[in-house]
Formats: C-alpha cells, sequence, structure tokens
C-alpha cells in the first residue's frame, strides 16, 4: 500500500511537471491557482484533518500571503519571489498567534464562530483603512524574480505557464513532503491523539493548547505562501481574499477531496477549481451545481473522493 | 438557462448558412468567414448584478442591429459571455476567452476593483479589452498612462465634476454647510473629493458637517441618516450607487431630512431612477443621467429605438450602462472596419488597434470617440428633476448637456491639478 | 436631544432587524447544536417572497393597511421549506460539525442562485410601500411609524418566543431536549416531531423578518452572506444558542453601530468585531451562553 501512495504520487508529480506540453497555456493558468490552493490546504488540514479544528476564517491568511505580495512587491520594491515568500509567510505566523492564542483554547463551533469573527475583522479592516490598504481596489501585485532571474523576455502568460508554474509544483513537492514529515512526526501524533481524545493526551503529557498553537501557526504559514501565488497569478491582492466566504471553500475543497487522508485536500483543490470554472463556463447558475454537488459529498461521500477511490480500490480487490 | 442563452447568442450570431443570404456586397469576401468572436465579461449577481444586465442588453442589442446589416466588415458577430465577480476569478475568465475561446475582442467589467487588476493582466496578455465602465486609476491616478491593448471609459469622476459645476450654477450662495454620503470606495472617495476641490475653485465657502461611508450594499441606513440629519447640512452630495440611493432616500424622507429645503446632489443616480420613487425624493435635485437619458425629448432615432425595444420587451426603462457596453462595441467595429478599408484585406489586431484610437462613432446616448491615450470621450446628461411626468419616478426638468471633454482631464495630467488650474466653464 | 433620540432610533432599529435574523439562528442551535450559515437565506428569502406578495396583493386590490399583514403571512407561509431543509440536515446530525456547517453552506450558495433565478440580479424594492404608513412626529421628533412597527414586531416576537419557551408544555419539552437529547429519548419525546418544528421555526423567524423589513430596505443576492456574519456576531456576544443573549446581543450591536457612524464612521463595521473579540476574551462564552470549553 505504502510503495502503491508513494508511486501514485511519484507519477502525479511527473504529470504535473509534464502538463505544460500536454495541456494548452489556459488550463496551466488554471492549474497553477489549483497548486496554490493546493498548498494552502496542506496547511489547512494540519488543522482540520489532523488537529480536527474547523477554522471557517482560514481566508485571513491566504489574504495576508496575498497582501503580503502586493505590499513587498509594488510599495518596498521586492522582487525576490524567496523573499516574498518567507517574509509574508512570517507575517501570517505573526498574524496567527494572537488569534491562535484565543481560538486554541475552545474546539467544535466555538472555534470555528471566533476563526470566523477574526477573518471578519481583518476583511473590515482591508476595505475600511483605505488609505493603507487601497480599500475595495486592493493593492497591485507585481511579477517577482524566481531565484534572482526575472525573465524579462516573457510575457505575463509565458511567464506564468513557464518558469512561475515550475516553481510552485516544486514548492508543492517541497512543502507537501515537509508536511508529510510533520504529520508522521510524534508533533503529528500528538495533534492526533488530542483530536481523538483530548482529555487523555492531556492526562499523558501533551500540551494540547500548545501543540494546536503551533500547528495554527504552521498552517497560517501555508496559507500565506498560497495566497502569495495566487495573488501573482491574479496580479492583485483585493479584499475579497478574506472574506468569510472564501474561508468556506477551503473547508469546501478539503471535504470535496476527503479531510482523513493526507492527499484529500489536494485532489479536492483540483478538482474545486476546475469543476468551479466548467461550471461557471456552462451555466450561469453555477454556484447552485456547486452548492448542490457539496452536498452530494457530504450527504453520500462523506471521506470525499479519495474515500470513494478507496472504497472503490478495496472492492476491486476484493474481486 | 445559460446554455439555452449562449446558444441563443450563437444563433443571433448566425454561422454561414445565415451569412450566405446577407448583404456581403460592400465587402470583399474573405478567408475568413467564420463569425467574429467576441468575449463579455460582465456582473450577474450581487450588487453589480443590475448594471451587468443592463449592460448585456445593450450589447445584445448592438450585435443584432450589426449582424441583421452585415455584420462587422462582413464577418458575423458571436458573443460569448462570462461572469465578472471577484478579481481572482474574473480574471481566470478572461484567461478562458482570450487563450481558450480565442476571442478577438474582450468587453465588460464594471467593477473598478476588477478593471484595475484586469487592465495590466490583459496588457500583458497582448489582449484586445474595451471596458464599459470601471477605471485602471488608482484612487485618480492613472496606472496605465500609455496602454496599447486596453481601452477604457471615461474616467470615474465626469459625473461628479458635471454634478458639481451644476451644483455651483445653480444654487451658488444658497447653501453653506455641506454632507457627503458615499459608497465606501475609491470611487465615493473621489467623487466627494472632487466636489469639494470645485466648491474651492469657484470660491464656494462651505463648510462640510458630516461625511458618512456605508459599505456598498448597505440596506439599512437609519443610523446614517440620523447622523446626517444631527448636522443639519444645506446641501447632500452622494454618489450611492444600486439599491442603497432609493433606500437612503426613503429613510431621509422618513426621518425628516428633507423638510428645510435641504439641496442634494446626486451625480450617480441614474443607475436606479426607476427605484426613487417620487414620493420620497423632492423635486429640484440635481440627478446624474451619465451617458443615456432614457426619456430624452432630442434623442436619436437610434436610441429612442433601443428604448422602445427596452420598455417593450423588458418592461423597465434602460440606463447608461447599455450606452457604455453599445458604445464599446461600436468603437470596436469602427476600428475593424477602418483598419480593413486601409488595408483592403482582414485586418490583424495591431492594426484593429490603431485603428481604433481617435474613432468617432455614434452611441445610443449621443456621440462619442476614443481618444489617442485609450480613454473614451462621450455626452453626459445631468439636470433637475421635476416630477411633471407620466412615471411614478422623477425625470429631469432640465437637461443639461456636456461633452465630457469638458469634464474629464487631458491625457496625461493630474487630476486634482486640472481641476486647479484648469479654463473649466459652469 | 433630538438628535441623539434619531441616532439611538436607528440603532435600536437595526437591532430588531438582527433580532430577527439571529433568532432563528439561536433557537436551532439552542436545540439541533447546527449553525446554519443559511439563516440569511431564510431572512433574503423572506424579502423577495414578501415583495412578490404585496405586488399581487396591489394586483388584487389590496388596500395598503393590510399589506403589514400580508407580508407576515407570507413570511410564515414560506416557513414551508422548513421540513424539507431539516430532513436534509437530519441526515448529518450525528456527524462532525465540519459536515454541518458545511451542508448549510452549501445551502447558501444554492438559495443565492434560486433567488436569481426567481427575482433576477437586480436589487427587488418595495417602491413606497413604507412610505405610505407615514409618520409619526412629536415637537421635532419625527419616525417614520413602519419602523417603529418592525421594531414593535421584533419586541413581540421575542416575547412570543419567551413565552413560549417558558409558558407552554411544548416550550418545556423543548428546552429539555435541548439540554439532554438522550433523557428526552427515554422518557418518549418524539424527538424527529420536535427538531422538524424548531427548524420550521427558526425557517419562519427568519422569512418573517426579511418580509417585514423589506419595505424599509431591499432584497439584493448579496443580502445572506452580508447578514449571517452580523448574525453571527449577536450571537457570539449574547451567547451561542441563548434568546435572551440573541435580544441583547443585538441591541449591543446594533447600538454600536449607531454610535460608531455617528462618531467615527471608520469603525462601523471594525467596532463590531473589537466587541466580539473582547467578549471572547473576558467571557468565552457570550454574556448569556453556557460555560464551553
Amino acid at each position: 500500500m505504502r510503495t502503491a501512495v508513494g508511486v501514485l504520487v511519484l507519477a502525479s508529480l511527473a504529470a504535473l511537471f509534464a502538463l505544460p506540453s500536454v495541456l494548452s497555456a489556459y488550463y496551466i493558468t488554471l492549474v497553477l491557482p489549483a497548486v496554490a490552493y493546493a498548498i494552502a490546504l496542506l496547511g489547512f488540514n494540519l488543522l482540520f484533518g489532523y488537529t480536527g479544528l474547523l477554522s471557517f476564517g482560514h481566508a485571513l491568511y491566504v489574504a495576508v500571503g496575498a497582501y503580503g505580495a502586493a505590499v513587498l512587491s509594488s510599495k518596498l520594491g521586492i522582487k525576490s519571489f524567496e523573499l516574498v515568500l518567507l517574509l509574508s509567510g512570517a507575517a501570517a505566523v505573526a498574524a496567527a498567534i494572537p488569534v491562535a492564542l484565543l481560538s486554541v483554547r475552545y474546539e467544535k463551533i466555538f472555534f470555528g464562530i471566533l476563526t470566523l469573527a477574526f477573518g471578519m475583522l481583518f476583511h473590515s479592516f482591508l476595505f475600511k483603512f483605505y488609505d493603507i490598504t487601497g480599500g475595495d481596489t486592493g493593492i497591485r501585485v507585481l511579477r517577482p524574480s524566481l531565484f534572482g532571474n526575472e525573465f524579462k523576455d516573457l510575457d505575463k502568460t509565458a511567464f506564468l505557464v513557464g518558469p512561475f508554474y515550475y516553481y510552485c509544483v516544486g514548492l508543492l513537492a517541497v512543502l507537501g513532503f515537509v508536511m508529510w514529515r510533520i504529520v508522521h512526526s510524534p508533533f503529528g501524533l500528538h495533534l492526533v491523539a488530542s483530536r481523538e481524545n483530548r482529555r487523555k493526551s492531556e492526562y499523558l503529557g501533551v500540551r494540547v493548547r500548545f501543540f494546536r498553537l503551533i500547528a495554527f501557526s504552521i498552517s497560517a504559514f501555508y496559507c500565506a505562501v498560497g495566497g502569495a501565488i495566487l495573488a501573482i497569478n491574479t496580479g492583485q491582492a483585493d479584499p475579497e481574499l478574506a472574506y468569510w466566504t472564501h474561508s468556506g471553500e477551503l473547508v469546501f475543497m478539503a471535504v470535496l477531496g476527503g479531510f482523513a487522508n493526507f492527499f484529500g485536500p489536494l485532489v479536492g483543490a483540483f478538482t474545486f477549481i476546475f469543476l468551479k470554472s466548467e461550471l461557471m463556463g456552462i451555466t450561469q447558475f453555477w454556484r447552485f451545481w456547486l452548492g448542490l454537488t457539496l452536498i452530494v459529498i457530504v450527504v453520500l461521500f462523506p471521506r470525499g473522493l479519495v474515500g470513494l477511490g478507496q472504497d472503490l480500490w478495496t472492492r476491486l480487490h476484493r474481486q | 438557462m445559460n446554455s439555452h442563452r449562449r446558444k441563443l447568442l450563437q444563433a443571433i450570431g448566425g454561422t454561414g448558412v445565415v451569412a450566405a443570404a446577407s448583404p456581403y456586397l460592400s465587402f470583399p469576401a474573405f478567408a475568413q468567414n467564420t463569425p467574429i468572436r467576441v468575449g463579455v465579461i460582465a456582473p450577474k449577481a450581487g450588487i453589480a448584478g443590475t448594471i451587468g444586465e443592463c449592460g448585456l442588453r445593450g450589447t445584445m442589442f448592438a450585435v443584432e442591429r450589426i449582424n441583421a446589416t452585415g455584420g462587422i466588415a462582413g464577418r458575423k458577430v458571436e458573443l460569448i459571455v462570462e461572469e465578472e465577480t471577484n478579481p481572482k476569478d474574473s480574471i481566470e475568465r478572461l484567461r478562458k476567452l482570450v487563450l481558450q475561446d480565442k476571442v478577438d475582442c474582450v468587453q465588460g467589467i464594471v467593477s473598478s476593483g476588477v478593471s484595475l487588476a484586469m487592465g495590466a493582466v490583459a496588457e500583458e496578455m497582448k489582449a484586445l479589452l474595451i471596458f464599459w465602465d470601471g477605471t485602471t486609476q488608482d484612487g485618480v491616478k492613472e496606472t496605465m498612462a500609455s496602454p496599447r491593448y486596453v481601452f477604457r471609459s471615461t474616467d470615474n469622476e465626469c459625473e461628479a465634476v458635471m454634478a458639481s459645476l451644476l451644483a455651483i450654477k445653480y444654487w451658488k450662495g444658497k447653501f453653506k454647510t455641506i454632507a457627503g454620503i458615499n459608497p465606501d470606495y475609491s470611487y465615493g472617495r473621489n467623487n466627494f473629493a472632487a466636489f469639494q476641490a470645485l466648491l474651492k475653485k469657484f470660491g464656494v465657502e462651505h463648510k462640510v458637517v458630516a461625511d458618512q461611508w456605508p459599505k456598498v450594499g448597505t440596506t439599512d441606513l437609519n443610523s446614517h441618516v440620523a447622523a446626517l440629519k444631527a448636522a443639519k447640512p444645506d446641501l447632500v452630495f452622494s454618489s450611492l450607487l444600486f439599491a442603497d440611493l432609493p433606500i437612503f432616500m426613503r429613510t431621509a424622507h422618513g426621518a425628516g431630512l428633507m423638510d428645510g429645503g435641504t439641496k442634494f446632489v446626486f451625480p450617480a443616480a441614474g443607475f436606479q431612477h426607476t427605484a426613487l420613487k417620487k414620493s420620497f425624493t423632492p423635486e429640484g435635485m440635481i440627478f446624474g443621467h451619465n451617458t443615456l437619458y432614457f426619456d430624452h425629448k432630442d434623442a436619436s432615432p437610434l436610441q429612442k429605438d433601443f428604448v422602445k425595444m427596452y420598455v417593450d420587451k423588458y418592461k423597465d426603462y434602460p440606463h447608461w450602462e447599455a450606452d457604455r457596453a453599445y458604445f464599446a462595441m461600436q468603437v470596436f467595429k469602427a476600428g475593424v472596419e477602418a483598419a480593413q478599408k486601409a488595408k483592403n484585406a482582414w485586418p490583424g489586431k495591431e492594426d484593429i488597434i490603431s485603428a481604433m484610437e481617435g474613432v468617432k462613432v455614434q452611441s445610443l446616448g449621443g456621440p462619442g470617440h476614443m481618444r489617442k491615450d485609450h480613454i473614451a470621450e462621450q455626452t453626459f446628461y445631468q439636470g433637475l428633476t421635476t416630477h411633471k411626468n407620466g412615471y411614478d419616478f422623477p425625470t429631469l426638468g432640465t437637461v443639461d448637456t456636456m461633452y465630457s471633454d469638458r469634464i474629464q482631464k487631458p491625457p496625461g495630467g493630474d487630476f486634482w491639478k486640472w481641476i486647479e488650474t484648469a479654463q473649466i466653464k459652469l | 436631544m433630538t438628535s441623539f433620540f434619531d441616532i439611538v432610533l436607528g440603532g435600536v432599529f437595526h437591532a430588531a432587524v438582527l433580532f430577527l435574523v439571529a433568532a432563528g439562528l439561536q433557537l436551532v442551535f439552542g436545540v439541533q447544536k447546527i449553525v446554519n450559515l443559511a439563516c440569511g437565506s431564510f431572512y433574503a428569502l423572506g424579502a423577495y417572497f414578501g415583495i412578490s406578495a404585496v405586488n399581487w396583493a396591489i394586483a388584487a386590490g389590496v388596500p395598503p393597511a393590510l399589506f403589514l399583514p400580508v407580508l407576515v403571512l407570507s413570511g410564515i407561509l414560506l416557513g414551508a421549506i422548513g421540513p424539507f431543509i431539516e430532513a436534509l440536515l437530519l441526515t448529518v446530525y450525528k456527524r462532525d460539525e465540519a459536515f454541518q456547517l458545511l451542508l448549510t453552506f452549501a445551502l447558501v450558495l444554492m438559495f443565492q442562485d434560486v433567488l436569481r433565478y426567481f427575482w433576477g440580479a437586480n436589487p427587488q424594492q418595495l417602491g413606497d410601500i413604507a412610505t405610505q404608513y407615514g409618520k409619526i412626529v412629536v415637537g421635532t421628533l419625527q419616525v417614520p411609524t413602519y419602523n417603529v412597527l418592525v421594531i414593535l414586531a421584533s419586541i413581540a416576537i421575542a416575547l412570543g418566543i419567551g413565552a413560549f419557551l417558558q409558558k407552554t408544555n411544548f416550550g418545556r419539552i423543548l428546552r429539555a431536549t435541548a439540554e439532554n437529547r438522550e433523557m428526552a429519548l427515554a422518557l418518549g419525546v418524539n424527538v424527529r416531531v420536535m427538531y422538524a418544528s424548531v427548524f420550521t421555526l427558526g425557517t419562519m423567524l427568519g422569512t418573517v423578518g426579511g418580509a417585514l423589513v423589506v419595505p424599509t430596505a431591499a432584497a439584493s443576492l448579496d443580502m445572506p452572506v452580508e447578514l449571517v456574519v452580523e448574525a453571527f456576531a449577536v450571537v457570539v456576544i449574547g451567547g451561542l444558542g441563548s434568546m435572551r443573549g440573541a435580544l441583547v446581543g443585538a441591541l449591543i450591536v446594533g447600538l454600536m453601530r449607531a454610535a460608531a457612524i455617528s462618531w467615527y464612521a471608520e469603525l462601523e463595521m471594525l467596532a463590531i468585531y473589537l466587541v466580539v473579540i473582547v467578549v471572547l476574551v473576558f467571557r468565552p462564552a457570550g454574556l448569556f451562553g453556557k460555560a464551553v470549553e
């Protein structure tokens, strides 16, 4: 089983790297946000899937990443994408710590509502403090340099579907590997243990709140990285990124793919982006069909697409 | 529903079969007998949905007429409509239209947040894009001084400048204290600031006693009205849009804000002209209809046809977004046809763009042209409202008409400096 | 003095509106422990449907004085969608909160397009119905009669729910079920019927609220997602699941908003979230909530 997973992961990565030679540029510009959301969801799911804390306000950190990229590139003239990622990530962690300190005292729905309130607080700040944040229109995000290379000869699309795309897929692989190590480390096991039985793990000496704080901060970092990629793809950071419905979409993706599995949210991110994009092309009532899909998943396939795949796999094997 | 509509649009667009019968004579036969594809990105939901709807109707009207009279330089027009939402998703839609559907031109966009982001993306993608509305200004500072591929509408501040000039013309000396209630985004902020700058320029002494910035889409304005009423202004300036303005006026009426003969200046009221009922609005407000005043007595036959069609078909009276959308399509058509004529062959994108620069067209609301720096000039209509009409909402008693070269800053200039130094006629 | 009264009245009016949205949320959470993100959608549905109902009434020649009952009736009728949605929620009662929250989030998405399908993208308004109800003028004070009616209706509904929960047999059983579901089951309470009725009642609170308020406002597609956030602020301040909390929370949010608008407009929404966070820091369960961990 483990080797099968390994083969599947390597094959998917190879496929992602090979995509630009198969797919048209448009589809690659769609894969890019999917990769961004996949990274954000890796972090989100550390908190949701592994720690059992459902945040309905994680769009906040995606927005911090996006605004980080915006401020650094168009206000401070920092071009290096590596620096942008590190600084935006750090900003997200700095924003996450006070929120986490307050929120990890709770679980379940209270945790969800509290994170939602913080997300909306940030949204109002972005919206209202026009002079600092550009209000509703937000801030432009300029093209970064990758490892010091600006790719001046490429136009924006060529840059996005070329070097930037490979860079982000690479980033997904690296951050995915790191997250894999995190969830399989003693730290990750502690998180799972405290999800299963908080009291018991406290007796056993797990510092539940502290560990959750750390998990929260890591998830914020991942979300910010995703947000920075999204913002560069769009060329703009705007307050809608922090709106609660965007947080809802993150949860949607995680559940669509299956949050109980490490790879579920990644599958969810890719499926969601393509589903939404295709639906928007087919019908103006895409929200309805998206909602209906979500209901079907929640009611009939709570383990998500990956869970569905696993069931089919076992059934085939039994035969 | 939409797939149905799309088929319909394609049917309007027509393909070879229909095209064969239509008057092809004035144009030589081209290798490309396929329709010209135009992508439209317009809001369909949310607070701006009403604007997108009206604009789309303007586009469809334009396309029906164009296709009925032989198309653009002999080629029929086929529309592909996508939804404008937030900047992130709308830019995905733009990429789909350009990279996937390979459209020849993209038109649309209402929100300045989206247009600001999308302008830069389209320019980098070398995609021909004509905005209906919106802007590429960050505040009033132009972010795209000389774009090649992006064509923009008139600056957002035009209507504010015009309304301010009318307020001074009609009411100078009749008000001392002013209050603003404007939407909480750059449009509202610039509008109110422009009003104050113009008052200063024309030496109108005034004092701002209140300024309110409700979020767009706020449906309960009781507290805002209470705050305004407490400040007792002689004049209220408001560029509220969408349903917000009717709600504001209804609330203001209920609270007695207009009892003391308070004057009202509404540069952007035309978007919801039918929702501002007579029963809760006073006569004599300064009311902006922007580039299309549906009830204009001296309107062109084109406008009269359009308004009649609109009333018959949609049971409503159109506002200016239909004109902006129609204008965008006409500018594209004029550009293609001029380039085709000059070249006597099917023109490339660059030829079309060069031909669009400086092109003059007749739009629904009146004449307009596309400046060399890719900013539109159009005809604006505002005036003082009257209740003497056959509708249940006010119309203009006196119509003031201004071509936008009087109320828009010239290419490259700074807006605030222009207000200070320009020779602006009242 | 007049202006102070105006500002307070503006705040109380907003509180009345918020209470109507939040009450349904509280009732359903109190009993079923489900946070219904779609409570704003019910409110919006009530608003849109109320507009259509009044337009039918006008076409049928109903006199303006009866528009208010027409609106209330239309809201009550719409409550009929409650049992169907509850039947959907039934599938996730025993699941993780994430599924419950997501299911109602899916409803938010779907309702937005349902509203658009039936009523279009344009914000809908009821012309000058509210204006026809006239004003109450006392000296320099003037208040639209309709606004006063909305405030009174909100108070009546609050009192009605209070009496219903405290005084009636059904209310007692309902509170008992909320307290201890297993015990209620063991004592022979038909929890199925109980849940369906509570959810329907919660839906009705939203739809009636939307229908009642729409003459003073407008019905728009963005209303559901905007309102639900304010409703959340209300219930977090008041305490999840507490009716009294909803009332007090709504008053705090409404008055805070009015005060912010009058004295420092930039703080309009921010002030509300700040209160939310302060309450959560010092009194995590909200003012009237039960202690949480």
